[in-house]
């Protein structure tokens, strides 16, 4: 059996050859992991909150992805805005209203402010039923 | 050649390595966009286990920067905290107004309960000037006891206390040597003072954490203090080991002005802790010193004064009332009334519209207090929740002096014998 030696220059050449194409792989990672990245996606200011039917008449539905109250009355559909016009924590459904947990500040049942230190009521937001079919919420 | 070209190759991938390591072992950014701000920030990739600091102040509202400054994107320790506003301390005096500050915040207006840190920057606690007059007058400074000097130059052209302005207190003014080893060794206690020393919680001994951000500590005195952890936390359910940690940390020698810490390790309230001259009666040494003293006693009510005398005024008539007369009371019709906001940050009672609870002389609510149906009253401690009902003097065997209702008088029959 002919066994071949490797040549001190072969050696070398492969070593070189092995560490450059490892260092070469190393970097296209880092590269297509700095391209690949993902800053922090925008706040979403529209919600699809699906079939107008899904909301009985006379409901008021918690909606914690926005944060909002959806509110299906004979007028329609509205919804409110579950951030504190103080300084915007989220307020708590209370059965009179809405109570803020940071500053304690309350609201009634439609919005409007009854003790501060918020200065005015919950937003309302707007709400409409869109060509698909859908609800939709729009917070902007 | 060739040796060194596979040498230039070996280390370059050794860096390589060396850098893919070094990111493995860094914690997945973790991202957070407060409400209040809207801008991301990372400081909760390494400061995720802190408690919140507050109910007040919720880390998804607030965020960390608003309060702390920083660099909010940065991920290294040293870059993120370069621009930190007050180090290990942000409620500090020299920065309060840039991270505790703001028209909705606290300071604000007396209107809206938010002039937190206009009134307290110019109480007698940061002012220091009832302390610098009665000094300058004992050693002969000054004729008068009326305050000239504060820690820092201020003025009150509103004054309703006659005080309109202060002058910035240099000790070197000074002839009497009494007077300069004052202005050396006892303008710390104040709120804007530099740390007296740093590390532990002398870290937090000045501005709003200085009463805030109580450190509960081993035992009842301040010996720890050095050792004692950094606690994340502000609340107004301050306790009486909190107030002593200034007030009752150990005493001036007036022969040489130097300060004696105390050393002792007291375990009892009464029997070990208090001053041996001084008398108490029991609420003095049951209650914390917040459940009796009020916002404006404590934390000024926007005016200067000469004195701590002059803004304290609360006295045991105040909830006991007098022989003729039982302590002044208000029902509860406004919901926009303080005392709902300062019961909502301390809920330790639960206040409802149409409640009745005592109030001051100059109308403050003394909201963790309750007239009972029966006519007692009730106050519920605001740091240890306990309950203590209480009777007025009126109808009692009191013989008390109608011209002399201080606290003082009252110990005259009243106080614990120790």
């Amino acid at each position: 059996m002919n066994e071949r030696k490797l040549s001190r220059r072969d050696f070398l050449k492969t070593a070189r050859n092995g560490l450059l194409t490892l260092s070469g792989l190393l970097g296209l990672g880092a590269l297509v992991r700095f391209l690949s990245y993902q800053s922090q996606p925008p706040t979403p200011t529209e919600f699809v909150l699906g079939a107008p039917g899904d909301y009985a008449l006379g409901t008021r539905n918690l909606l914690p992805q926005v944060p909002a109250m959806l509110i299906h009355s004979a007028a329609g559909f509205t919804a409110l805005s579950l951030v504190c016009p103080h300084l915007g924590c989220t307020v708590e459904p209370q059965p009179d209203g809405f109570s803020c947990p940071c500053h304690g500040s309350r609201f009634g049942l439609q919005g409007q402010m009854v003790r501060g230190p918020a200065g005015k009521a919950l937003t309302v937001l707007r709400v409409k039923t869109a060509a698909d079919g859908k609800l939709h919420l729009f917070t902007n | 050649m060739r040796r060194l070209i596979v040498i230039a190759s070996a280390l370059l991938l050794l860096t390589l390595l060396g850098i893919a390591w070094q990111q493995s072992q860094r914690s997945k950014p973790i991202a957070l966009i407060p409400t209040l701000t809207g801008k991301v920030e990372y400081c909760l990739t390494c400061h995720s286990d802190l408690p919140e600091i507050s109910k007040s102040h919720p880390v998804k509202t607030f965020g960390c920067v608003i309060c702390h400054g920083g660099v909010p994107l940065a991920l290294d320790a040293t870059l993120a905290h370069s621009t930190l506003r007050g180090g290990a301390n942000p409620a500090d005096y020299s920065v309060v107004q840039e991270n505790c500050g703001g028209a909705n915040c606290h300071s604000g207006t007396a209107a809206s309960y938010s002039d937190d840190i206009p009134r307290s920057t110019t109480s007698i606690q940061d002012t220091y000037a009832g302390a610098i007059a009665i000094m300058r007058y004992t050693y002969g400074g000054q004729t008068n006891l009326k305050a000239l000097f504060g820690t820092s130059a201020i003025q009150d052209p509103q004054s309703t206390s006659g005080i309109t302005s202060l002058q910035k207190y240099d000790p070197k003014i000074e002839t009497n040597p009494m007077l300069r080893l004052f202005g050396q060794n006892c303008l710390t206690c104040h709120l804007s003072a530099p740390p007296i020393q740093t590390g532990g919680r002398y870290d937090h001994f000045t501005g709003c954490a200085a009463c805030h951000t109580p450190t509960q500590l081993p035992n009842l005195t301040s010996v720890n203090t050095k050792t004692a952890t950094l606690v994340h936390k502000l609340t107004t359910a301050i306790p009486y080991t909190q107030c002593d940690a200034c007030h009752n940390r150990g005493n001036y020698d007036l022969r040489t002005m130097v300060f004696q810490a105390r050393t002792d390790s007291a375990v009892t309230r009464l029997q070990d802790y208090y001053q041996p001259i001084a008398q108490f009666t029991k609420c003095e040494w049951t209650l914390d010193c917040i459940d009796c003293h009020t916002r404006t006693e404590t934390m000024g009510d926007g005016s200067l004064y000469s004195s701590k005398l002059d803004i304290q005024y609360i006295q045991c008539k105040t909830c006991h009332g007098t022989l003729t007369q039982l302590p002044l009371t208000r029902t509860l019709t406004d919901p926009n009334d303080l005392a709902f906001r300062l019961a909502q940050l301390n809920p330790v009672v639960n206040l409802k519209l149409g409640d009745t609870i005592l109030v001051t002389a100059k109308g403050e609510p003394l909201w963790n207090t309750r007239v009972m149906p029966d006519g007692t009253y009730q106050l519920v401690g605001k740091a240890s929740g306990q309950v203590f009902p209480f009777k007025p003097v009126m109808g009692s065997g009191c013989k008390q002096d109608p011209n002399n209702q201080s606290s003082a008088s009252c110990h005259q029959c009243h106080s614990v014998q120790r």
